[in-house]
């Protein structure tokens, strides 16, 4: 406790002399940090989850998901009706304006799904505006919405990634290096309870209270004047401007640390679980190469992988709070999720069994890919290492991992996916299992079954299809799950601030206490 | 003496020149930056579109011509990641690295020409002694984890000052001192050297002879002839350090070149890290120019050589 | 008068007995305080680097995610099984610590030999030739320093992947500089010697003459240029490892223990002192040694 009474003693050295603090209370300013660099700060064409939190701050959406009943309010739409299970019908907002004084209209609503849906608009993640046909104007304050297919989960990405934007503002992109309009350079202009006022790229995003938010919004009125996101990339600077006073709020915290703070309770520690899931994917299509040397085309080798990890003791000694092991490629809350699917136990013994019996009784080599929390990976590497399979970490930023995992270089790589926090199993097994660049399963019966569950609105078929899918994917462990997260957050005493399981931060609905 | 200035130019251009094509080269051979530039979800098309666009696929000489004479009008392309020019960024970023390195050169200097000097001023005493110790660790002790320690002691147990970003003067104090440590053994010894040479050469001796107060000896005429070498040395020293800033920048979040140049590498941003390479390299370059020029001043016998 | 040049020519009892050459080498090496400390240390750095498999309490790669963080003997809530503590994953640290003396020595003395056999054979070069040659090796040279190492280093590794082998070869082929330049002006300095002329004007070929005339002359400016550039090496190895771009997990890199403690080091300040303290005495044993040896064999360069 050495630690403890020393910085007991720093601290009240600190109240004699005033350490600038340009953060908090004192000047109505939220510091927050996150280690990761936001190079484009809108919705659509960024898919970290920075952008995903600034999005819900600085826009509007038609529906707003209720954070504790998962239900859909009325937030830009006043109300919205299935007209066939095609299309979808919402009654547009009077009075409502964007954050540059223009009236927000149904015309701005019908632009902007219109613009995303197109195939070249350049949105990073496809499933969100894949399901779009087109959008109408049916009336004047009336908007139709199409689908391509019947897709039951539309709702969840309405009220979740869809973001309504001005209507002009697509005109004003600039032109990329292939000579189209890259809409990921328009100006960040939004309905919402914050305005974004400046963004530096990989530094710092501010956001202003907007005093005019329209009364009645089920996000409430904003309280805090002033958001200041920063990118500090270390960690250890985060925590010692946390403990210094200059930064507010962080999280992501390590087990390890958190435990520390909690501690020495200069700030709040508080652990949520989130619908972040963590896995490590196979070249189960042999995307890496087709060859004999491709270890991962063998379905012994895969199990034994399975085997080799002891994901409890990940859980309990690394990550801790409320994450729990994972079976299937879902999260447990997430509709359509199911954990009756073929479970792999730790038994190291078996995993060499297997491995031997593969033809690799030494075991083999192989590269392994991760960007985030490296102690995990190591983890896994080390027990991997144990049976014998010599692991050789290539940890890099999520970009470039996510390169690499689309042109399919990364055979065998250890990534999480937090599904939009969209509360459908199409946000997450639809997304890597339907064919396209993140499917490193390629089977058939998968993509068959996946699209039956995204389009049929009886629910007991898309449980069924959905189960069949899961099923597959986790007997042929084209991923094996590893466990969903437990966020350790951590913020100073003076805010009044609950987290949310959707691992999207409100802090449109915090206050200085 | 103009002869001698335009030689060394000569040189000094020449060095640029081939830095700046084993940086090119090194670059491009590595990775593709047509992909880079395309970016993610790119089709084949689109990579093969921005391959014709920009020239990748020509010849390496015709490629490094065209960015030769591109980047002589001050244009270096445009940073695939923050899809600004180039040339902005890099001027965004070089004031906060030269603040580092002038603040860390000057730390170096305030700790090293006193000591220096001390030390030659009383040898083989225990201020000697303490000199070269501390000469001997500053060598011995990684910038980086010195950099930990102060954090720790100056910014956590301490509280006395800030260990992130850039916002006061304030903030390059721990960096300065983490970065100016390792020069100072060098300048240190090069200090006492020679003011040991100077002082026992006949020129004091005769002065002193004359019967001149000994401070007026030593700081007058004794210094200023010790400090030739020094101002050379402290040039490299600084070239050096506006090079090997990239660990210290990043341990205390300061946005200079090489934070940038850490950031660029790992997002594979050929342009900027192409960039970095020269902007360090040249101000090498122009300090050990400015050094020669100031020595070939100072001391006229180099000219002639 | 003749008694005295008859006693001259005889060889008194003192001559006879005077030390040759090489004791009075070992007897000012062990007068010199620097050199015997850094000297004894750095043995017994070499000694842990080389019998680490009998040394070490336990195996370095051997986790228990259930151990982790487990404070060194010095604290309260330390134990005698982990006299060192244990790391993040539940690793002992004392023996990662006598692991990776291995690694960091490994790499120092490999990077040396290449970049020393690179800068020798180019200083030389420029040394013993002059004019033209002279010219393009100190242009190359120029050009090398005008290059920032850890920049070029960095990128290289990003681009290629890092492995043990590949820091090894980019360090040796970015550190020869002070090789070249010592070296350089320690052949310039014996080349206008007498034997050299005779050399010469006996027909020796060149390669002779800088093999047998030369070299022997300028071995100790090598070694001396050696010794700090392993110690050189060692430090940019941490560096490198430090940012993630050196030596990869889970090896025992001092320099990667130190980024692995980072997360932990404002809570228990040991996980990256201990680490930092063995690189810091490696490195200084390395120095002092090679200080001492600059002093004790060419002492008129002492002041």
């Amino acid at each position: 406790m050495k630690t403890k009474l020393m910085i007991a003693a720093a601290l009240a050295a600190t109240a004699l002399t005033s350490n600038a603090a340009l953060a908090g209370k004192a000047d109505d300013t939220l510091n927050w940090s996150t280690t990761r660099d936001v190079d484009v700060a809108l919705p659509y064409f960024n898919n970290v989850r920075e952008t995903v939190i600034l999005t819900r701050h600085t826009w509007d959406n038609l529906l707003y998901r209720d954070t504790k009943t998962f239900e859909y309010k009325p937030l830009l739409a006043t109300s919205y009706k299935w007209v066939d299970n095609k299309t979808l019908e919402f009654k547009i907002r009077d009075g409502v304006k964007f954050h540059n004084g223009q009236p927000f209209t149904a015309d701005d609503v019908v632009a902007t799904y219109n613009l995303v849906s197109k195939p070249d608009s350049g949105v990073l993640t496809k499933r969100n505006v894949s399901w779009i046909d087109h959008a109408e104007k049916t009336g004047p304050n009336t908007v139709r919405v199409y689908l391509k297919n019947t897709f039951p989960a539309a709702l969840e990405y309405v009220s979740g990634p869809m973001a309504i934007f001005p209507k002009d503002i697509w005109a004003t992109a600039k032109k990329d290096a292939k000579g189209k309009p890259d809409y990921g350079t328009v100006a960040p202009i939004g309905t919402g309870p914050y305005k974004m006022t400046k963004v530096v790229p990989g530094e710092r995003i501010e956001l202003e209270k907007n005093a005019d938010y329209w009364k009645g919004s089920p996000k409430g009125q904003p309280s805090i004047g002033k958001i200041v996101f920063r990118t500090v990339s270390d960690p250890e600077a985060q925590i010692a401007e946390l403990l210094s006073g200059s930064l507010d709020w962080i999280w992501d915290v390590p087990k390890d640390k958190a435990d520390q703070l909690k501690l020495i309770g200069i700030a709040n520690v508080v652990s949520a679980p989130t619908m972040r899931v963590n896995y490590l994917a196979m070249d189960v299509a042999g995307r890496s190469g087709k060859g004999k040397d491709n270890p991962w085309l063998n379905d012994k080798v895969r199990k034994a992988v399975a085997h080799a990890i002891d994901r409890e003791a990940i859980v309990k000694n690394l990550v801790g709070g409320a994450a729990k092991v994972v079976h299937s490629a879902c999260y447990p809350s997430q509709f359509g999720c199911t954990s009756d699917v073929p479970k792999y136990n730790y038994d190291p013994a078996m995993a060499k069994k297997l491995l031997a019996e593969a033809g690799y009784p030494n075991g083999f080599s192989t590269d392994i890919y991760a960007y985030r929390q490296r102690p995990v990976t190591e983890a896994i590497m080390g027990y991997l290492g144990k049976v014998g399979i010599k692991t050789n970490l290539k940890y890099m930023q999520y970009k470039a991992l996510r390169g690499f995992a689309w042109d399919g270089t990364a055979a065998f790589h250890n990534m999480t996916w937090g599904s939009y926090s969209v509360n459908d199993v199409s946000a997450i097994a639809s997304h890597f299992f339907n064919g396209g660049r993140d499917d490193y399963c390629r089977d058939q019966s998968v993509i068959d079954a996946l699209k039956k569950g995204d389009t049929n609105t009886d629910p007991e078929v898309r449980k069924a299809a959905y189960k069949q899918a899961l099923t597959t994917v986790a007997k042929k462990l084209c991923w094996l799950p590893m466990f969903s997260y437990s966020k350790y957050y951590s913020f100073t005493h003076d805010l009044d601030f609950t987290p949310t399981a959707d691992e999207i931060p409100r802090f449109f609905t915090a206050k200085w206490k | 003496m103009l002869r001698y200035t335009l030689k060394r130019f000569g040189v000094a251009l020449l060095v640029a020149l081939t830095v700046s094509v084993v940086a090119f080269t090194l670059l491009r051979l590595s990775g593709d930056p047509a992909a880079a530039l395309a970016g993610e979800g790119a089709t084949e098309e689109d990579i093969e579109y921005v391959r014709k666009h920009y020239g990748f696929d020509q010849p390496l000489l015709t490629q490094y011509s065209a960015w030769l004479v591109k980047a002589l009008k001050g244009d270096f392309g445009v940073s695939v990641y923050l899809k600004t020019p180039v040339s902005e960024i890099i001027f965004e970023r070089a004031p906060t690295t030269l603040i580092l390195g002038l603040c860390a050169l000057s730390f170096a200097l305030i700790l090293s020409i006193p000591l220096g000097v001390l030390a030659a001023m009383y040898p083989n005493t225990i201020i000697d002694r303490t000199a070269l110790t501390i000469a001997v660790v500053g060598q011995a002790l990684p910038s980086f984890f010195f950099a930990l320690v102060l954090i720790i002691v100056f910014g956590v147990w301490l509280r006395m000052l800030p260990i992130s970003g850039s916002g006061s003067w304030l903030n390059f104090i721990m960096p300065s001192v983490a970065l100016g440590y390792y020069a100072t053994p060098a300048i240190m010894r090069l200090t006492r050297a020679g003011m040991m040479d100077v002082l026992s050469s006949d020129y004091i001796r005769t002065a002193r002879a004359k019967g001149l107060r000994p401070r007026v000896v030593l700081f007058k005429h004794a210094l200023r002839n010790a400090i030739i070498p020094v101002v050379s040395l402290s040039a490299v020293q600084l070239g050096f350090m506006l090079g090997g800033s990239i660990v210290i920048e990043t341990i205390f979040s300061l946005n200079g070149l090489g934070n940038l140049a850490w950031q660029s590498i790992q997002r594979s941003d050929f342009e900027v890290m192409q960039a970095i390479v020269l902007t360090v390299a040249s101000f090498y370059i122009v300090l050990t120019f400015l050094a020669d020029m100031l020595n070939a001043f100072l001391d006229p016998r180099i000219r002639v050589h | 008068m003749n008694d005295m040049t008859k006693a001259e020519k005889l060889p008194s009892a003192e001559q006879i007995l005077e030390p040759s050459p090489t004791s009075l080498l070992l007897k000012r090496a062990f007068g010199h305080a620097g050199m015997t400390i850094g000297g004894g240390v750095l043995l017994v750095i070499l000694v842990m680097a080389l019998f680490s498999p009998w040394l070490a309490p336990h195996d370095p790669y051997a986790f228990d995610l259930a151990k982790k963080y487990i404070d060194p003997i010095w604290h309260a809530n330390g134990t005698w099984e982990h006299i060192l503590g244990t790391d993040g994953q539940g690793r002992d640290y004392l023996s990662r610590i006598i692991y990776g003396a291995r690694v960091s020595l490994l790499i120092g003395f490999a990077a040396m030999l290449i970049s020393g056999i690179l800068g020798t054979a180019l200083g030389v070069a420029a040394g013993y030739f002059g004019g033209r040659v002279d010219m393009v090796i100190t242009f190359i040279i120029t050009t090398r320093l005008a290059m920032p190492a850890i920049l070029v280093a960095l990128a290289v590794v990003a681009l290629v992947g890092s492995s043990m082998w590949i820091v090894i070869w980019v360090l040796g082929l970015l550190i020869w500089d002070r090789f070249a330049v010592v070296m350089r002006s320690a052949t310039q300095q014996v080349r206008n010697m007498d034997y050299v002329a005779a050399a010469r004007a006996l027909g020796c070929s060149t390669a002779r003459i800088v093999l047998t005339e030369i070299m022997p002359n300028i071995v100790n400016s090598l070694i001396v240029v050696a010794t700090l550039e392993v110690a050189h090496a060692v430090l940019l190895e941490a560096a490198l490892s430090f940012l993630g771009l050196g030596v990869q997990p889970p090896t025992p890199s001092w320099g990667l223990m130190i980024s692995e403690g980072k997360g932990m080091m404002f809570f228990k300040a040991w996980v990256i002192g201990i680490p930092g303290a063995a690189l810091f005495a490696m490195v200084l044993c390395i120095n002092l040694l090679g200080d001492g040896i600059r002093d004790v064999t060419a002492p008129e360069n002492r002041n």
